[in-house]
């Protein structure tokens, strides 16, 4: 257990990290280089006023046509998002494990309201597995690497949730959990979560398009 | 042996044995890991039972975890077993406790995961 805990906590970290950090350099500056080779009209119609405005929009809940007309939708993937990004920064447990290895620390959620916030990013994969299960117009959009990825970013929070609830076999779940993490971190750059870097460029573009050629706004 | 003689050794027999047997209660075993700094426990206090600890650990020397370090530097044969962790890892009032925490996990983790032996996950030692 405790090479296995040393290993998990140790090396592994530093692979994902730079998997992560590095990967997600790496599809920014291919994708620049693509499009620069095959669509420069990005380039050309990219503009700033209009790129931002649209991200703007579509940051703020019921900002945009398309939030208000699916409001329960709206609701859980802001709260769903939100959590997911704030509970393991602000998770007191892995606050001190940075101080542990780094000397650094900050502020962190209380164990309850960190509890609570991830029930809820559990119960919105819930409600997005049922979503893709139910909504034929969405089931129909559905490959098999949609439940993968969905899969992928429920492991951390619910064995998570299980280790800090210390049920049977928490000492396992605490190494799963670990490792579960890492992969979500490592598959960033390589999968459909890099809208997560992307979102500005591809938002923005939306925007721009919308705002600059068509003088309309990105609904 | 005249009775009144017989009853003197009895209370005297009895005294004996009351004071050996307080006698060896007076030192009590350290079970816990306590720290008056922490103020507010976000999780129960740490068992530690001491001497079995010690036993199973093979450790002989009081400053292997008891140490006193003097300009960075750790002073051999020198320890600090009446002294609280957190009379020199201080800690102000109103503080974040992370850095105790910090000090405390280090001692204990740290030293189980470099002698691949006791407990490194949060569960074995704040139980809920």
């Amino acid at each position: 257990m405790h090479d296995v805990y040393n290993f998990v906590s140790g090396p592994l970290v530093w692979v994902s990290f730079i998997i992560f950090f590095g990967g997600c350099l790496y599809r920014l500056i291919s994708m620049a280089v693509l499009a620069k080779k095959k669509d420069v009209f990005v380039y050309e119609y990219m503009s700033f006023k209009y790129g931002l405005r649209s991200i703007f929009h579509w940051i703020i809940p019921f900002g945009t046509v398309k939030w208000r007309k699916n409001p329960i939708l709206t609701i859980v993937t802001f709260t769903f998002h939100i959590c997911l990004i704030l509970v393991p920064i602000f998770l007191c447990a892995h606050v001190i494990l940075w101080k542990e290895s780094w000397d650094i620390g900050w502020w962190y959620f209380s164990d309850t309201t960190a509890d609570i916030l991830t029930g809820i990013v559990i119960a919105c994969c819930v409600f997005f597995l049922i979503r893709r299960i139910v909504l034929p117009e969405v089931k129909y959009l559905t490959s098999v690497s949609d439940y993968v990825i969905l899969a992928m970013v429920a492991a951390p929070f619910i064995t998570g949730f299980w280790t800090y609830h210390q049920w049977p076999g928490c000492k396992i779940t605490g190494i799963v959990h670990i490792i579960a993490g890492e992969i979500m971190l490592a598959a960033i750059p390589f999968t459909r979560l890099i809208h997560m870097v992307y979102f500005p460029f591809t938002r923005g573009y939306m925007g721009s398009e919308f705002g600059a050629v068509r003088n309309a706004k990105d609904w | 042996m005249g009775k009144r003689t017989l009853i003197i050794y009895v209370v005297i027999t009895l005294f004996v044995c009351i004071f050996a047997v307080m006698s060896g209660y007076s030192q009590e075993d350290v079970t816990t890991v306590e720290d008056s700094a922490f103020e507010e426990k976000m999780r129960p206090t740490v068992q530690f039972l001491h001497d079995e600890h010690n036993e199973a650990a093979g450790l002989e020397e009081c400053d292997v975890c008891h140490h006193v370090y003097k300009d960075g530097e750790k002073i051999e044969d020198e320890s600090s077993e009446e002294t609280e962790c957190s009379e020199c890892h201080t800690l102000n009032k109103g503080d974040n406790p992370l850095s105790l925490v910090k000090v405390y996990h280090l001692q204990c983790k740290g030293c189980h995961q470099k002698e691949k032996a006791g407990p490194i996950m949060c569960s074995e030692c704040h139980p809920r």
